[in-house]
Parts: C-alpha cells; structure tokens; sequence
C-alpha cells in the first residue's frame, strides 16, 4: 500500500494528469472570475484563507474550481517533493553532477514558492482602501498605526492623464512618528513587514485633495523573491549545461 | 507624444477619480501626434520602418508559401523585416519613453518580432528551417492585426516608469515567440519527421517555458512594488499559470518512456502537444485579454 501511494507521488504519469487538472481548474476559474462578481470582485481584499474561510463554504459550487486548483497545487507540490527526495538520494549515492542536480533545485524552489505562498495567504494581512485627505489621517486596521498625508503632489500631463504623482506620509504610533517618506508608484513605504502603497487620488466633494493608500503585509512575499531567484538561475544553469544537443 | 508642459497641480482637471491599480484600468489614452516637427519626422519614420518590416514579413511569408526557401537564413526578406522591426520598436521606445509593449498594437507588434527572432535562435539549419514555412506566417499575422489598429504613442504612465515593465512584458513575450517557433517546428516534424525538428521543437518548450518563467518572476517584482501583492486574481494571472504549468508538464514527460502510463506517448504525441501549447498561449495571451475581463492587459 505505502509502496504504490510512494510511486504514485513519485510518478512523471500523475504529475502529468494533475498538471492536465491544474489546466482545466484555471480555465474554467478564470471564465467564473467574471460570470460571479458577487463572490469573486473581492477576492483581493483580504487573505485567500480569509476570504475562503467567508466564501468558500458559502458558495461550493461557482468555488469548486478553487478547491481543485489548491488540490491540484498540493498534489503538484508533492509530487516534487517526493521526486526530488527519491532522486536526491539516488544522486548522492552515485556520480554527483550539477546537470543531475539542477532540475531538484529547481523542485526545491518551486516548492519555496508553493509554501511561501501559502503562508502569505495565511498569515499575511491587506487593508485595502485607506483614503487620506490631504492633512488629515486614518487609523490602518488593527496594527494600531495612524497613516497621515501630509501632501499630494499630481503632475497632470495636458492630455490629461496623471504623468506622476507623489504623497508625504507618516506613520504614527500613540502620536509618535514612526516612519515617514515619499510613496509613489512603484515606491512604497515599508514599515515592519508592512508596505504602504498609494493607489489612488482625486478631489473630495468640496473640493479638497484626498490619496488612497493600500497596506498590506506579505511575509511570504521575501522567501517568494529567494525561491524565485534560485529557479531562474538554476533553470539558466541548466540552459547553459544542457547546450544545443540534449534539450 | 505630446511635449507641452505638464502643470503640477492639486486636483485633476476632470471630476473622477485616476484609478492606477492596474494598468488595465487607466483610462484607455493615446498621445496625441507629436507636437515638434523633429519628433513628428521621427514618428513618421517609424510609422515607415513598422510597414517595411511587415512588407519583409509578408514578402518571406509569400515565397515559404510559394516553395521559395533562402540559401541562409542570414539572406532572408524575414532577416530584413527583423533588423527594420528592430529599428522600428528602437524609435518607438525612445519616442515614448517607455519600451514599446503597452497596449494591443505595441503588444502584437512586439510578439511578432520574438517569433521573427525565435526563428534565429532555433530554426537555422537545413533541416530546421523547413519550419519557416509556418513560422513566417506565424510572424506575419500578428504583424497583420498591428497594422489594422491605432498606432498611436500611448503615454508614459508612472506605473510604466520601471524596468521591471520591460523586463516582465519582454521576456513574457520572447517565451511566446519560442512557443510559436515550437508550432512551426513540431508541425514540420508531424509531416517530415526527423531528428533534428524533434530535438528543436524540444528546445523551442524548454527555452520558452525558461524567459516566461523569468517573465513571470519579474512581472511578481513589478507587481509587489507597484501594486502591494506579487499575485492577483485575475484571468490574466491564472491563465499564466496554466501556461507555465502546461509547459513545465510539457517538459517533464519528454522523461517519461514510450508507452509507460499516459496513453499513446511517444514523439508524436509530444510533438502535437508542443504544437498545442501554442494555442495556450494564445489563449493567456489574447484570448483572456480579448474575451474576459481582466484588469491585467495583454
């Protein structure tokens, strides 16, 4: 029994059918992204898990998709698990080669992103739509910071469309400034895990200025960046190793 | 573009709101023709360099169909038509600013130069370049659908202002024009066979599956500092992931053995589903930006 739920994690047949699932799952998901916008529109409000945790349940049917794209992520992220260990092993027990190497360092990134993704969608936190006017101040969620626009610059361009845009913002804690700077496009502000990003800005109705700033926190969004960086070089190594012949 | 002098002022002329939380979702805007006569010579010549590249394109396209091959690749109407595209998408970034891949043109225009590339990087042998006969095809039609829209200069907008933009659109589309070099070579191998077309067509999978994955790496980069999330869940987004996990199952099972456990696998059957992954492409490419709503654009 052990032996054939080993060979099944461990076979390039299930890798195949799962990624054939992976497939399907996505292209029916993304035509039901736009057929249920009262389910889906909020989708990057908050943590998938959050999210999940309100919609999932509520609505199994237009989410089925999901729940088989998370299967199918798992099921993936397995199969490279247990592939890569099996192979390690034969590896280290014979000739040791980079080539031999690189496509489970691959495997290994692709699951630093799986987890990493997974604790982002856990453990991470977005506060969507703070809006500032221009010298005043909102509280940002439950961190306890208050987040003060201090000034809105927008260089319109004579077409019409915002060339650049900039806001001065602070962070403060218990009326104690705890980080301050400039946040455009681009450039956020972060401050302890959290970054500040402006998405947004326009007049309010008499008149005044007023930015809309996203704050988010994404732990995995670093070890996401590692990974990535590993898969790409190892996958360049193995370009480069490979050579024109055995592709 | 437009260069009278941007005013910095506090409130934006029109009562809305700019939304620039994605790229999709500025206002759709073209520049309007350029305002100084020197820039105004430099779009006109550019607008010449777009249709001597498509008319190189078409020309090479006409003589593959007609059973007309070059001696070289290097002495072909598609070599042309790639340095005059080259030239063209040069003129066009420096006139706006910004690289030459926002919106339907620049983005169509852009794919069908990586396929004209694709053909160099994979097809430059005898035996391979019996692919050009699809493959200049593949680099005119897209070429084609550019010419019948606006090619107006978009703008420069702050979220385009990083190259991150260039990095993550361009390698995006350089895997695309492998996969359209992997059409052409796997469907010259169904009709001729042949080892060489086999291993290029392998190659073509590889070599895309690599600059989308480096694509995708950059285009998370760019998102996280612009957008506050590397991911969204958007058609877009997912159907690039269906792409990159088609390719990288696409990949794998080239390990797997004639017969051993998927249905009538063996070269063939790869060759069919290299062939197929381009219209996976297409579909993440076009057919999502086209067909569904999506805040990410082509």
């Amino acid at each position: 029994m052990m032996r054939a739920v080993w060979r099944f994690l461990t076979s390039l047949t299930t890798y195949a059918w799962v990624g054939l699932g992976f497939c399907l799952a996505g292209a029916v998901g993304s035509a039901l992204l736009g057929q249920y916008p009262e389910i889906f529109s909020d989708m990057d409000a908050e943590v998938l898990a959050g999210w999940f945790a309100r919609k999932g349940f509520l609505a199994p049917g237009p989410t089925a998709w999901l729940y088989g794209l998370l299967l199918a992520t798992a099921l993936l992220a397995g199969n490279a698990a247990c592939c890569t260990f099996e192979r390690l092993v034969q590896i280290f027990r014979g000739e040791v080669t980079l080539r031999r190497l690189l496509p489970h360092v691959m495997h290994l990134a692709f699951l630093g992103v799986v987890l990493s993704h997974l604790v982002s969608s856990v453990y991470g936190d977005k506060i969507p739509g703070l809006a500032v006017p221009e010298g005043g101040f909102v509280p940002v969620g439950q961190t306890g910071w208050v987040l003060a626009l201090s000034r809105l610059d927008v260089e319109m361009a004579p077409e019409g469309y915002p060339r650049e845009f900039s806001a001065e913002v602070a962070l403060y804690r218990e009326m104690t400034p705890v980080a301050k700077g400039m946040v455009r496009t681009n450039e956020p502000l972060f401050h302890e895990g959290y970054g500040v990003y402006l998405k947004n800005f326009g007049p309010t109705p008499w008149g005044a200025r007023y930015a809309v700033f996203d704050a988010n926190r994404d732990p995995g969004a670093v070890p996401i960046l590692v990974s990535s960086v590993l898969f790409t070089m190892a996958n360049l190594f193995y370009l480069v190793t490979s050579g024109r012949k055995d592709a | 573009m437009s260069q009278g002098v941007a005013v910095k002022i506090g409130v934006p002329p029109v009562n809305r709101l700019f939304s620039v939380h994605y790229i999709g979702n500025v206002i759709p805007f073209t520049a309007d023709f350029p305002a100084r006569k020197d820039r105004r010579t430099m779009y006109g010549v550019h607008i010449v360099l777009f249709w001597l590249s498509f008319a190189a394109y078409g020309a090479e396209a006409g003589l593959q169909l007609g059973g007309i091959s070059p001696k070289s690749p290097y002495r072909s109407a598609l070599f042309g038509g790639l340095l005059i595209h080259g030239l063209f998408l040069a003129v066009r970034w420096m006139l706006s600013g910004h690289a030459p891949m926002a919106g339907l043109f620049e983005s169509l225009t852009v794919f069908s130069f990586c396929s004209a590339f694709s053909a160099f990087l994979l097809c430059g042998t005898k035996e391979t370049m019996t692919a050009w006969k699809i493959l200049s095809v593949l680099v005119v039609l897209p070429q084609a659908g550019a010419a019948l829209i606006d090619k107006r200069l978009t703008p420069l907008y702050p979220a385009l202002d990083t190259p991150w933009f260039a990095t993550h659109v361009g390698l995006s589309f350089l895997g695309y024009g492998l996969f359209a070099a992997g059409l052409a070579l796997s469907w010259s191998y169904l009709r001729n066979g042949g080892d060489e077309l086999y291993r290029a067509a392998g190659r073509s999978a590889l070599y895309g599956f690599s600059a989308f994955s480096a694509g995708m790496v950059c285009g998370g980069i760019w998102a996280f500092y612009a957008w506050g999330s590397y991911w969204i869940w958007t058609p877009k987004e997912i159907w690039s992931v269906v792409l990159w996990v088609y390719f990288a199952a696409l990949t794998h099972l080239k390990f797997l053995p004639v017969g051993g456990g998927w249905p009538g696998w063996g070269k063939r059957l790869e060759m069919k589903a290299t062939a197929a992954g381009y219209f996976v492409m297409l579909a993440t490419f076009l057919g999502v930006s086209l067909l569904l709503r999506s805040s990410h654009s082509f």
